[in-house]
């Protein structure tokens, strides 16, 4: 039992859980949501950023809605793997996300909503004392970074979900709501760089689907992802490459993002625009996955150097548009 | 040095909990944010179900929920609220082991036995949709469990082992049916 | 009793005194009959079909095909499977308080004060303890006790204990915790091995007079056989690496609880999921200063040990206390990183490795330098500093060997006792080393390593006393069975395959705490009633390798017993006599020859019997199942239950006490006992890789795994011990590893970010037993428990440079690692692609068949001096044309023992042996 003191809401509709929430927020009173727990557990027994309150959306059965164009927030990992109706990079993603146990309770949601993670962040709180705490989590102590010293300002602790490259790719659109209504965005751009806020989520507001454009099935592409293990592990850097043919041998459409390697996955569009203007077939992959290489910049804060990582973007960016080269439309 | 650590007092107040385990139903006074796994031990008296890590990796304390594997150091009690939950403890049929208990004693997959409770849930239920995996399959049931004995190969021996008794329709005998005379007859020779 | 039903029967009872309300003969049990012996389980020499290739055994005799050899489930295993065993939180007695601990957040640092008042006035806590609670110091051996419950005068390393809180709950506990406000002075840290060397103005312990200069050295050896001076001018080729090992941890599933209950009578009873408890009892009677017979250690299920549960624990002794204090039960449970914060594990180390080979391919000198990081306190580190050097000292014949070892402290957690320990990284440097040297001199490693063999029954450089080996034969199976001709530097790039071999004492020869002498190593206790079911007493602790079985077959085997008539009761101190514990891989070797010793008496008894109520002659009566009978006529014998009756006739139960203890063994230098070993274990792993030469991700596909374990009592758990060893030593090559941070700390204390393998890194595992049916085990039996982990490092690192020509020096052998030795080779070949890299191939040279011949002769000499009893002595340094039958130190005055460095070498040591630069402060004369 290390589990920290909180009030648990568990709300049965979407209409209950934003009053839940509009009622904390008029009384001052903080809170998270919880989804499938496999995130926000594990802080909370850490006591990274405990609030007083949880509003749990387990029991919210409209959220769990899923077809080729529609994912619902609850819709948990697992099942999105199993559903024929899921793109197959994004079941491929999917069923590289820690093990099966974790993917049983974890939801798209929570993977989209991931908080970013850090060596000295994702550490107990008699840890963190011991380094005279992080910034990320126990604000108020003026605590230094331990990543970029003397400032207290910046956080640079990693995302390292798995989901979002492969969605950015397939042109998913988030879609919110919160006690001032919903509203709805590029998923792209549901992600603000900055490690402790990370998206653009309102207090009160929460994700309730993805929804994904009506030619998804006419994409193909790959996800690949760099780790140790091959259970468990979060990604140390992850690239999705989607495109879409017209008969050429040069994809008509074509897009990368990366995971893991900073505070928010990143859709590359200026580097993708230049590789299909001066497309030359492999040579251009080349050139990409260099120019991938070199638009990222990740720190010294997960299991393996930023220097590996930053150099196996290119392998993984190469590998994951292998498919692009090969015959077909 | 600042004290910054979070209160651990006071605790979050009492709700009444109901679930059925191991097919008895419990109707328990539960902390309103408790999670399952020390509901399970603490409460439910189910020390079968252990904590490794506590942190969803090692498996040790996954228990089914409907008929399906869970990590319950992962899960608030609230949400298995008025679910069927099953531990190790709701393998056997009484005396009459499951064949994956039976399996996992005869073909090593326990040594030390502290994450075994897990990979029988776990395996329990892959059988029970799967009665006979592939080992790609077996493997894939039990990548989210930790095992630092074993080298998980005669735990995949096990699984498979009770796999072909489950499709043969073997029964395991009862463990309290008697043992071996210490005299034995002599006719037998 | 209930006064009706069996009223009846109860009067016919009283009224017929001495007839036994037992069921007739056949008329009850479900398995009515005894059945015919296997005679595929007895041995020739007995006149079984059990073939022997290795000869009889003393215990052959005692063999009743019962279930010796065969593959048998453990006896507790149904204990397990159904979550009925009691690990060491699922002990919950009536009354209990949680304890939790505080614990230091700076790496060092002196405690100036302790103020616990709001603590105290928070309702629910119930008691509360601190360092002064517990003056006396506690420690694993008893000449490095460095350790004290809770901190006394200063923290060592973040994690060390401070105080100690037990409380009505565990939020009140936690809260409690969080109320101790502890008042520090920093002081300035160590965390770099190499500055434990050099003198330091606050070292993390004081010695005393003892203390060597003023430097962080806890520990020093220096080590000299045979004519090491010379050995540059024989080599034609030399190896020399520097090597860097991470520091591990057993990250066994189970993490460390503790319960302490003081009874109304005044007595302690402690439950703890413990390898050593007779250790731990020790120490309780030293720390709670109560003598100890008032002390019952109850060793709960163990889940999982590895050596981390081994040594005498801090929390044990607060739980202890607290209980005490409080006059209620406390049970204290560590979280995941606490168990990173006692640690104990293998020690990150240093080492530097030079390995010669002269013109006839002969190993001609080791020479071995290892630093190793003792982390705060010395627990089994010692030892640990003797391990490093004098394991590497077979199973090859040695021209000549120098070793230098030291282990400092450093502000980390405590490294200690390791599967494997000692033994594990510098053996992993040895093997790559010589698969270096192999490939210097043209020649396959695997006849390079067969050609140098030291045969059976004879005496290592360092004077341990050999007896069998099964070396030669777990080489030629593994290199037949992996097809290695056909793979070995003929491989594509990125596939590659490896050989390493390992060499690992079967149980320590010097009891820690005693004379060999004057008390034994193990000893068992049997009790036979009139029920039959024979109660076996040990204090072995079974900690999941299933000693508990091994002790229950010696038992059921010699007595002719179904194993469901043993029951075995190894947890309590009160009624198991003394036993060493679980490790040094001694339980098999020692216990069950105890058992054996021990059932061979109450064999005597029923043969006794038999003879009387039959009148055959003694000598011909043989024990079947639940039989005694005569050999050349089944029909004259009795039931195993009328025999034991009758010797019951005048004394009732039976009982007997058998003991083990070790030969006299091994020479008298300094040091000298630290790896003897009644017997030794030997082993051969060839790994197959496959090497992603642009990722530098290292995949094991396959492990062809052969360990010579004397005798496979339960094959079974062998083969479970030989797959979970490759596992884990997998885990240290590719992934496992202690990150310490720039800052010093701990960064991964936890199982998601400590990389143990999961099971899609396992390869697929072929265990191959050898038996060399070793005289002096039980059955003929060694371990298994920990000398298979030795070969899968160094196969593994050997398979790597097959597979992309690149030999690492540093472990594990994470990709990123990998990769920037792969760049690097690539800069040195000039390509750009690493995919274009070249993949190392092999061309035979000359001494190739040198080899080959010497290996043929040698295998022949080996297979005569298995059988032959009137084999001569053979000491190491025959192959150098050395007299064997004698010593080489008494014959030739340059294979003098030095155990002090000479003036010569410290005016230019190496990194370890410079720890020999300090004077201990006794012979300094300034203290």
């Amino acid at each position: 039992m290390r589990m920290p003191p909180f009030q648990l809401h568990t709300p049965t509709s979407l209409e209950e859980a934003i009053l839940i929430a509009g009622d904390l927020t008029s009384k001052k009173q903080e809170f998270d949501w919880v989804a499938g727990g496999t995130d926000l557990l594990p802080n909370y027994k850490w006591h990274l950023n405990v609030k007083a309150n949880v509003i749990s959306l387990a029991k919210i059965s409209e959220l769990t809605e899923l077809n080729e164009t529609h994912i619902g927030a609850m819709v948990r990992l697992q099942d999105l793997v199993q559903s024929s109706a899921t793109h197959p990079v994004l079941a491929k993603a999917a069923d590289t996300v820690a093990s099966i146990m974790v993917r049983r309770s974890g939801t798209v949601g929570g993977n989209i909503c991931l908080d970013t993670r850090c060596y000295w962040f994702n550490q107990t709180e008699q840890w963190r004392e011991s380094i005279d705490w992080c910034h990320k989590c126990d604000c108020g102590t003026e605590a230094d970074c331990r990543v970029i010293p003397n400032q207290n300002t910046l956080c640079v602790a990693t995302y390292q979900a798995d989901l979002a490259p492969v969605l950015m790719c397939l042109g998913a659109t988030i879609h919110l709501a919160g006690p001032n209504g919903t509203r709805s965005m590029a998923l792209s751009e549901f992600f603000q760089l900055d490690g402790m806020t990370r998206n653009v989520l309102q207090t009160g507001e929460l994700v309730t689907h993805l929804t994904l454009p009506e030619d998804v099935a006419e994409w193909q592409g790959d996800y690949q992802k760099l780790r140790q293990r091959e259970s468990w592990d979060f990604p140390e850097a992850g690239v999705a490459a989607l495109w879409k043919k017209n008969g050429s041998a040069k994809p008509s459409q074509l897009r990368v993002a990366t995971t893991g390697l900073e505070s928010i996955p990143m859709l590359h569009t200026t580097q993708v625009a230049e590789c299909l203007d001066g497309w030359s077939g492999a040579e251009s992959i080349n050139e990409l996955s260099e120019s991938i290489r070199k638009a990222v910049k990740p720190v010294q804060n997960t299991w393996f150097s930023p220097s590996y990582r930053r150099k196996m973007v290119k392998v993984l960016t190469r590998r994951a548009c292998a498919g692009l080269m090969e015959g077909g439309s | 040095m600042v004290q910054h650590r979070l209160p651990m007092l006071p605790s979050a107040g009492e709700v009444s909990w109901v679930a059925s385990v191991n097919g008895v139903k419990k109707q328990l006074n539960i902390e309103n944010n408790a999670i399952l796994l020390d509901v399970l031990r603490d409460q439910a008296g189910s020390l079968g179900t252990k904590r490794g890590c506590d942190m969803g990796t090692c498996g040790c304390c996954s228990v089914l929920i409907n008929g399906e594997p869970r990590l319950s150091c992962l899960t608030l009690a609230a949400e298995a609220e008025g679910c069927e939950i099953t531990t190790v403890e709701g393998l056997a049929d009484g005396h009459h082991l499951h064949p994956i208990q039976e399996m996992f004693a005869e073909c090593g997959g326990s040594q030390c036995g502290f994450c075994t409770p897990g990979f029988l849930v776990v395996a329990s239920a892959l059988l029970e949709e799967n009665p006979s995996p592939s080992d790609e399959e077996i493997k894939s049931a039990i990548e989210g469990n930790l095992c630092r004995c074993t080298g998980y190969q005669q735990i995949v021996d096990s699984v498979r082992a009770a796999s072909d008794i489950l499709t043969s329709g073997e029964s395991i005998e009862d463990s309290t049916s008697p043992k071996n005379d210490p005299h034995p007859g002599f006719s037998g020779e | 009793m209930a006064k009706d039903g069996n009223e009846d029967e109860m009067v016919g009872y009283r009224q017929q005194p001495g007839k036994l309300p037992f069921a007739k003969p056949g008329s009850g049990g479900k398995n009515q009959f005894s059945r015919p012996t296997d005679q595929n389980m007895i041995p020739e020499s007995q006149g079984g079909n059990l073939a022997q290739p290795w000869g009889s055994h003393r215990h052959d005799k005692l063999v009743s095909g019962q279930i010796i050899g065969k593959p048998t489930a453990l006896v507790d295993g149904k204990w397990k499977v159904t979550g009925q065993a009691q690990y060491g939180d699922d002990i919950r007695l009536p009354g209990e308080l949680i304890g939790r601990i505080i614990r230091s957040p700076h790496h060092y640092a002196r405690v100036l004060s302790i103020d616990f008042s709001k603590a105290l006035e928070l309702p629910g806590v119930v008691a509360i303890a601190t360092g002064a609670d517990a003056k006396n110091k506690f420690g694993v051996l008893p000449v490095t006790k460095d350790e004290h419950a809770m901190a006394v005068e200063k923290v060592r390393h973040v994690g060390d204990l401070v105080a100690c809180v037990a409380a009505e709950d565990e939020a009140t506990a936690r809260e409690a915790e969080r109320l101790i406000e502890v008042e520090y002075e920093i002081l300035d840290s160590i965390h770099d091995m190499r500055d434990g060397l050099q003198d330091s103005e606050n070292p993390i312990h004081d010695r005393g007079k003892y203390h060597i200069g003023d430097a962080n050295v806890q520990k020093r050896v220096f080590q000299e056989f045979g004519d090491v001076d010379g050995i540059e001018e024989n080599a034609i080729a030399s190896h020399k690496e520097n090597w860097l090992f991470a520091g591990v941890n057993h990250a066994a599933t189970e993490p460390h609880a503790v319960v302490a209950n003081w009874d109304p009578s005044g007595r302690l009873t402690l439950y703890t999921p413990q390898q050593v408890p007779h250790y731990v009892h020790r120490a309780l009677a030293d720390v709670l200063e109560i003598p100890m017979h008032q002390i019952n250690v109850y060793r709960t299920f163990v889940g999982g040990g590895f050596g981390g549960k081994s040594d005498p624990f801090p929390h044990e002794m607060c739980s202890a206390i607290l209980a005490r204090k409080s006059g209620r039960p406390v049970r204290i449970t560590f979280d995941r990183e606490e168990v990173y914060w006692i640690n104990r594990g293998r020690h990150p180390s240093r080492i530097e490795m030079n390995l010669h080979a002269d013109e006839q391919g002969r190993i001609c000198g080791i020479e071995t330098d290892a630093l190793i990081d003792g982390g705060g306190f010395a627990s089994f580190g010692h030892v640990t500093t003797y391990y490093n050097g004098v394991l590497h000292t077979a199973p090859y014949e040695i021209g000549a060997f120098h070793y230098t070892g030291a282990r400092v402290w450093t502000n980390k957690p405590a490294s200690g006792a390791m599967r494997g320990h000692g033994a594990v990284n510098s053996r992993c440097a040895v093997e790559t080393g010589l698969d270096d040297l192999a490939e210097q001199l043209s020649v396959d490693p695997i006849d390079l390593r067969l050609a140098n063999l030291l045969p059976p029954h004879s005496a290592t450089i360092t004077g341990f006393r050999v007896t069998s080996i099964g070396m030669r034969e777990c080489l030629e199976r593994v290199k037949q069975e992996s097809g290695w001709d056909k793979k070995f530097r003929k491989m594509p790039l990125g596939k590659g395959i490896g050989i390493g071999c390992g060499f690992f004492i079967s149980g320590s020869g010097l009891p820690i705490h005693w004379d060999p002498n004057k008390f034994p190593h193990a000893t068992v206790h049997l009790k036979i009633d009139m029920d039959g079911g024979v109660t076996v007493h040990t204090g072995a602790a079974d900690i999941g390798q299933g000693s508990d079985t091994v002790v229950a077959q010696s038992v059921a085997e010699v007595l002719g017993l179904p194993l469901d008539l043993i029951r075995i009761r190894s947890k309590e101190s009160d009624t198991s006599p003394v036993d060493l514990g679980s490790y040094s891989s001694r339980v098999t070797f020692m216990n069950a020859n105890a058992a054996i010793s021990a059932a061979m008496q109450i064999r005597d008894e029923l043969l006794d019997a038999t003879v009387e109520i039959t009148g055959a002659e003694r000598e011909k009566l043989v024990i079947g199942d639940r039989r005694i009978f005569a050999k050349n006529d089944p029909a004259v014998g009795v039931s195993y239950l009328e025999a034991l009756h009758k010797a019951q006739e005048d004394r009732g139960a039976l009982v007997a006490s058998g003991a083990y203890r070790t030969p006299p063994m091994g020479r008298t230098h300094k040091g000298a006992a630290a790896g003897l070993a009644p017997a030794y274990s030997f082993s051969a792993y060839v790994a197959e890789v496959s090497v992603d030469v642009e990722t530098g991700q290292t995949k094991v596909d396959k492990v062809w795994a052969a360990h010579d374990c004397g005798k496979a009592l339960n094959p079974l758990a062998v083969k479970g011990q030989i797959i979970g060893s490759c596992h884990m030593g997998m885990g240290q090559v590719l992934s496992e590893e202690m990150k310490y941070g720039r800052s010093g700390h701990l960064m991964n204390p936890d199982l998601l970010d400590y990389k143990i393998p999961s099971v899609h890194e396992m390869p697929d595992v072929f265990p191959i037993i050898v038996e060399s049916n070793d005289p002096e085990g039980p059955f003929g039996a060694k371990e298994a428990g920990e000398g298979p982990l030795l070969p899968i490092l160094p196969a593994v690192c050997n398979a790597v440079y097959d597979a992309i020509g690149v030999r690492t020096a540093e472990l594990p052998i994470t990709p990123d690692r990998l990769l920037r030795l792969i760049e690097r080779k690539c800069k040195a070949e000039g390509v750009d692609d690493p995919l274009e890299l070249p993949s190392p191939r092999l061309e035979h040279s000359e001494l190739q068949s040198v080899l080959s011949n010497r290996a043929t002769e040698h295998a022949k000499r080996d297979l005569d001096r298995r059988h032959n009893e009137n084999r001569e002595p053979y000491h190491n340094g025959a192959l150098f044309g050395l007299d064997p039958t004698t010593p080489p130190d008494e014959v030739d005055e340059k294979w003098a023992v030095n155990v002090i460095p000479s003036e010569e070498y410290l005016a230019d040591p190496r990194l370890a042996g410079s720890a020999w630069k300090h004077t201990e402060r006794r012979h300094r004369g300034d203290s």
